[in-house]
This record gives structure tokens, sequence and C-alpha cells, in this order.
């Protein structure tokens, strides 16, 4: 099981992923409504995974990755945008995202967005690590 | 873009904003959508519905978007992201909001691209228009508007900004 934090300007947004959360057996660590916000949960709580909007006000998705890269590595982050074109992919990797997830959003793209990246993780550490660490719901 | 290398409203930002939002309607929401040609037009004056979501694009092309709903359209849209869940009556209202301002969100990015050169048209957060407004075309403006018709009732898009899209882009590269 995931502890996640969802980061959305949007309540119907941030409402609808924190069902699909629950509904995939992961737990929600919390939600923030901007970057500046997501940055201080990311410190206090300590996710495994991060939803992270890119188009916020006071502070967006990218700037928000790149300040928490500054003091966590380990977060896994997913980019939830409106955005398809492939330079917001790349920007948002390069700001230290893992997965990049496309409006609009529903259960499954989202549960798939998870599994790639810890199937790319029990790639990396091996299915163990995977079982018994990460999905040990 | 056209032959003399200007972009129009009419090509470049409003159509891929009409058939992206009758292909949301359609499959991501499903509400039917009453005909596919739809006019576009090129009023003075156009009359926002109430409920009128709003957002700006950013960079080298500057306009403005706005998406409207009449209130059983908006009621269909806003059951359909809710996807069964029931809400209290005191947060209903916030939700609406929400939607109105998602759906544009999610519209626009999805469709929208530089006609300059095809990459990422940046997009600001949405607002919202909570009372019904007017937009009047000035000297130097244009408005370019649509309704898409559907079983619930219509959704107004109208793009705002300068008379030719290029106009800015030109005067940056003067600069």
């Amino acid at each position: 099981m995931l502890n996640i934090l969802v980061v959305d300007d949007s309540l119907i947004i941030r409402k609808n992923i924190k069902k699909y959360i629950t509904n995939l057996g992961h737990a929600i660590a919390g939600e923030a409504k901007n970057g500046s916000m997501a940055i201080e949960q990311c410190k206090e709580l300590n996710p495994d995974l991060i939803t992270m909007d890119i188009t916020m006000p006071d502070m967006d998705g990218i700037e928000a990755v790149k300040k928490i890269r500054e003091f966590n590595t380990e977060v896994n982050i997913i980019m939830v945008t409106s955005h398809g074109q492939e330079e917001m992919v790349v920007s948002s990797l390069k700001a230290g995202a893992q997965g990049y997830l496309l409006k609009p959003i529903n259960e499954e793209k989202l549960s798939q967005s998870i599994s790639n990246i810890y199937e790319d993780y029990a790639e990396e550490f091996g299915d163990e690590l995977l079982d018994d660490e990460l999905l040990d719901d | 873009m056209n032959e003399d290398n200007t972009a129009s409203f009419e090509h470049e930002i409003l159509s891929p904003l009409i058939q992206r939002s009758i292909s949301f309607l359609k499959e991501d929401l499903d509400i039917n959508v009453v005909s596919e040609k739809i006019d576009i037009i090129s009023p003075k004056k156009i009359k926002l519905k109430k409920n009128t979501a709003m957002l700006g694009t950013g960079g080298s092309i500057q306009v403005l978007i706005t998406m409207g709903y009449d209130d059983k359209l908006l009621d269909k849209v806003v059951k359909s992201f809710l996807e069964g869940e029931e809400v209290e009556e005191d947060e209903l209202e916030e939700i609406q909001e929400s939607v109105s301002c998602e759906v544009v969100n999610t519209i626009a990015g999805n469709a929208l691209k530089n006609p300059l050169d095809g990459t990422t048209l940046g997009i600001t957060p949405p607002i919202l228009i909570s009372e019904a407004k007017s937009l009047f075309k000035q000297k130097s403006s244009q408005i370019a508007a649509a309704t898409i018709e559907t079983e619930f009732g219509d959704m107004l898009l109208a793009v705002v900004g300068p008379k030719e899209l290029f106009s800015q882009t030109l005067n940056f590269k003067e600069l």
C-alpha cells in the first residue's frame, strides 16, 4: 500500500483522485491546492507518491517538483495535466517526475500510471522488494 | 495557418476547441450532441452564460477562452464528474464551480497548440465568471464564438483576443 499526496487546485479532481486511490487499495497521505502547499505537505507527511497537477495558481507543478527534489529524492511523482504535447512531458521528467497522466483522468489511467512506476522500480531493484515493501496491501 | 501567414481565431483556436468539446461531451461525459456541424460567428458583442469559466493562453499567443453552460447541461456535466457519488447541498456549488473550470482546462489543454510552431500553448488556471456578463469587441480585438447544442442544453464557446493572432509575436520580433 502506498501513501499518496494529491496536489491539484481543482476540488473535483482532488475528490476523484482520492476516490480512485482508495478504490485501488492505497492510502491518502494528504492533499494540497497549489505547489507551495505541496512542498510543505511533502516535508510534513513524507508520502511514497505524489500526484501533481501542472497548471496551478501561486506555484505550478513543475516548479513544485523542482523544489521538492531539493530535499526529497525518494518520493515518486506523477504529473497530472491536460497538456499532451511532448515538450511538457519532457519538462516534467527533467524536473524530476517519474510519470505523466493526461486529463481527463479515471481510475484505470491512474492505476496504470502507478503500475508503470512501480514496475520500473521492480525491474531496477527486483520483484521481491516490490512485493514485500511497496505493494503489501 | 493561412496563406498570408496569419493565424485565424476560427481555424487555429476555436475549431480545435469545438472538436475537442464535442468528443469530450460524447465520449467522456456521455452527453449527446445534437449536431456536429457547428457555425462559428464573429459578433461585436456576446452575452456569456451565467455558468461560465474562463482561462487565458500564455506565451506568444495570448487570447481569452470562455466556456459557458446552460443550467441543465452543467448539472449533467457535474453528475458525470461525480460518477454517481452524492454530495451535500452546501458542497454542490463549489463542486459546480470546480467542474466548470476543470472542463475548460481539460479541453483547452488537450486541444490547443501554438499555431506558430506546434508546441504547447500554455494556459492559465481557469477562473469562474459567476454572473452573466457581456463581452464587447474593441477596435483591435476580435471575438469568435460557437454554440454546441446538446440534449441537455447549450455550451457556448468564445475566444477573445487581438485581431490577428500573430500581431503580438511580430511586435516581439520587432523589439
